[in-house]
């Protein structure tokens, strides 16, 4: 299991769009990927799981991958939440 | 004839033939099935099926309207293809035997009442969004088609209790002279929508569907939120010849697009906009701006529990000013001040806050985390378009000279780092304090522009607070001292070259610009909507003949004659 943290970017946060783009990355990997922000772990293939955890901008977020692709899966999530989700 | 109002969300006036759309209540109990794998691939084709028409959906929103507005589509899309809420249902119809439609109910209602209680409003329109898939999905297990507002006959007026997002989707323009509901507001999907495909609408119209039936004469004011349904031939006269008006009034002022702000005496201005978040620029480009007078940058900092990062603001301004490709984008530095307690920022209620502890005088006491991210921020964005910095209330010139210094000092730094910015930033100051008023021409030998501020520039001038009902009658800016310190704002600048703009609420009046004209004044910043009627208002003017009246309006000696004489001689 890696594990690492990362300030969201975008204005909005994590609404639907920048939501849907980070789930359609986490699909690609085999292994299990959650975020989690204080209490409340998200299954970041799920954009409904992650609308729900309800991140805004400026809030620090934590993945936790686990799986034989752990390490690509992290590093590929983190970027792309630096990379400010497509917008 | 029936009278109703509600809130209109969409202006203009739509007249036409009600086409009422009644949604079949759907009976969902909670019946037991034998074979739960046949029920499970039963919801699975009801998934594919209400997936594909989404797609299509999203599609033809994307071609008919942009691909802004097809978002919401593609958002259902995705939850269509969730996995977690996917695994909920099979779960739910394999766990307990129940029928699809039931699992679909539970689950998903169960998401919608759980976005609804959320404090967010984006989070909080989700809801509607769950409903609306929910419905779709049992629509699609029970073969029903919603009702088919894609192919409605021309001159129609949409009359329903609520539109869903996939209904608005359909909908053609071309064919739909009015959308009227009994719920809603003016943040639901059909509103937007509603504005982005300039159709006129009314919603929150309480009692409608009781009142309204299908084939009735409708005709519904978005500007005025008012609906009347079957009128006297004389009513309906009337608004067609007002539609037919605001028709023509609209047309004229396209016609004003991409055209130069010239009056006719040869004279140039700039039209700008006012902005206040970066997705205000889509309204900037719609309305042909030539530039933006002034980028608030307070909506970074509220509503919020922690201080935007450099690269945060980096970024908001970065997106603006290369949209702008190089026309001008004018960004004041953070106004922000003891109106608003913002904890965060340890801001506290000030006992007098206009006066007290706010923007330039906050920044340079904060100067390490609040005013020098915000400084270098904007410095690096201005390797990314034309970006200039405006300090706002400023009353005296160590101010500036601390600022400038403050630049100086972060433009090493970059230096150093190697970072881009441009080098020839220009800076300049919001004039609307009385001392700097006064005191305009030792600011315009060390600043490249000012920007009037109207509104501050009356309050301050004529020591009113606006907000105070009790004393408000003495706030005009037509009050001869609030005009004179505008004209000799105005000749000092000119005097030394730099360029003067406006952005205040006055410079969008029609009333105010033949002054502003006669005074010399090079740049106007309005909301965005102004644009084209100022530009109209522009190039009808002749500076030669408003110095005149300019003279003439000067003489008087109340706000109440200026304003007089004005009314008078625009209405001419």
């Amino acid at each position: 299991m890696v594990k690492k943290k990362v300030v969201i970017r975008n204005l909005t946060g994590l609404h639907l769009r920048p939501a849907g783009v980070l789930c359609n990355k986490a699909i690609l990997y085999k292994s299990k990927i959650q975020f989690c922000r204080g209490e409340v772990t998200a299954n970041a293939k799920s954009v409904l799981s992650v609308l729900g955890a309800c991140i805004k901008c400026g809030d620090e977020i934590e993945f936790i991958c686990e799986g034989e692709d752990e390490e690509e899966a992290l590093a590929s999530m983190v970027k792309i939440v630096e990379d400010g989700l497509g917008e | 004839m029936y009278r109703g109002t509600g809130a209109g969300v969409s202006a203009g006036i739509g007249i036409g033939t009600a086409v009422v759309i009644r949604e079949e209540e759907m009976v969902i109990r909670p019946d037991k099935t034998d074979d739960v794998r046949a029920e499970v691939e039963r919801f699975r084709k009801a998934l594919a099926d209400t997936a594909a028409r989404t797609e299509r959906l999203a599609a033809d929103l994307a071609e008919k309207v942009g691909e802004k507005e097809a978002e919401i589509m593609k958002g259902h899309l995705l939850l269509l293809a969730d996995p977690v809420l996917i695994g909920e249902i099979e779960a739910a119809i394999s766990g307990s035997g129940i029928c699809s439609e039931y699992a679909v109910e539970t689950v998903l209602g169960n998401y919608a009442d759980v976005f609804a209680s959320m404090d967010d409003e984006m989070m909080r329109q989700r809801a509607a969004d769950m409903k609306d898939i929910k419905v779709r999905l049992q629509q699609a297990l029970q073969g029903i088609r919603s009702a088919d507002i894609a192919s409605l006959p021309e001159g129609s007026v949409i009359v329903a209790r609520d539109l869903t997002p996939s209904m608005t989707a359909g909908i053609n323009p071309a064919n739909v002279a009015a959308i009227v509901t009994e719920l809603g507001g003016k943040t639901s999907h059909s509103a937007i929508l509603a504005r982005a495909l300039e159709i006129p609408a009314v919603v929150a119209v309480s009692g409608l569907l009781e009142q309204v039936a299908d084939g009735d004469r409708v005709i519904a004011d978005g500007g005025e939120g008012v609906v009347l349904a079957n009128p006297d031939e004389t009513v309906t006269e009337d608004y067609a010849a007002r539609r037919d008006g605001l028709l023509r009034g609209k047309k004229e002022l396209e016609a004003y697009i991409g055209r130069p702000s010239v009056t006719r005496d040869g004279v140039a201005v700039e039209i700008g906009a006012n902005i206040g978040k970066p997705e205000d620029v889509d309204k900037v480009l719609r309305y042909d701006g030539e530039g933006v007078g002034l980028f608030r940058t307070e909506f970074l900092f509220m509503e919020r529990s922690a201080m935007p990062s450099e690269e945060e603001q980096f970024e908001a301004y970065r997106a603006v000013a290369s949209r702008l490709e190089g026309r001008p984008v004018i960004i004041r530095t953070l106004d922000i001040g003891g109106d608003k307690e913002i904890p965060y920022m340890g801001i506290e209620k000030d006992e007098n806050p206009f006066l007290g502890f706010r923007a330039v005088r906050l920044c340079l006491n904060r100067k390490e985390d609040i005013y020098k991210p915000q400084l270098r921020a904007i410095l690096r964005a201005s390797a990314f378009g034309n970006i200039k910095i405006m300090i706002p209330m400023v009353t005296c010139i160590d101010e500036v000279r601390e600022v400038k210094a403050l630049l100086e000092e972060l433009k090493q730094e970059l230096d150093e780092k190697g970072i881009p910015y441009n080098r020839e930033i220009q800076t300049g100051i919001m004039v609307e304090t009385a001392a700097a008023a006064l005191m305009a021409d030792v600011f315009a030998k060390e600043v490249d522009f000012f920007s009037i501020g109207t509104n501050d520039l009356t309050q301050y001038v004529m020591s009113v607070d606006r907000g105070n009902e009790k004393v408000s009658y003495l706030y005009s800016s037509f009050n001869p001292a609030v005009l004179r310190s505008i004209r000799h704002i105005i000749a000092c600048g000119r005097k030394a070259g730099i360029m003067v703009g406006m952005c205040g609420e006055a410079a969008s009046d029609p009333m105010m610009i033949p002054l502003l004209l006669a005074f010399g004044l090079n740049e106007f910043s309005m909301s965005a909507s102004a644009i084209l009627r100022t530009r109209k208002l522009i190039t009808e003017s002749s500076v030669k003949e408003l110095q005149a009246v300019a003279e003439r309006a000067m003489s008087f000696e109340t706000a109440k004659e200026v304003e007089d004489y004005m009314r008078e001689f625009v209405s001419q």
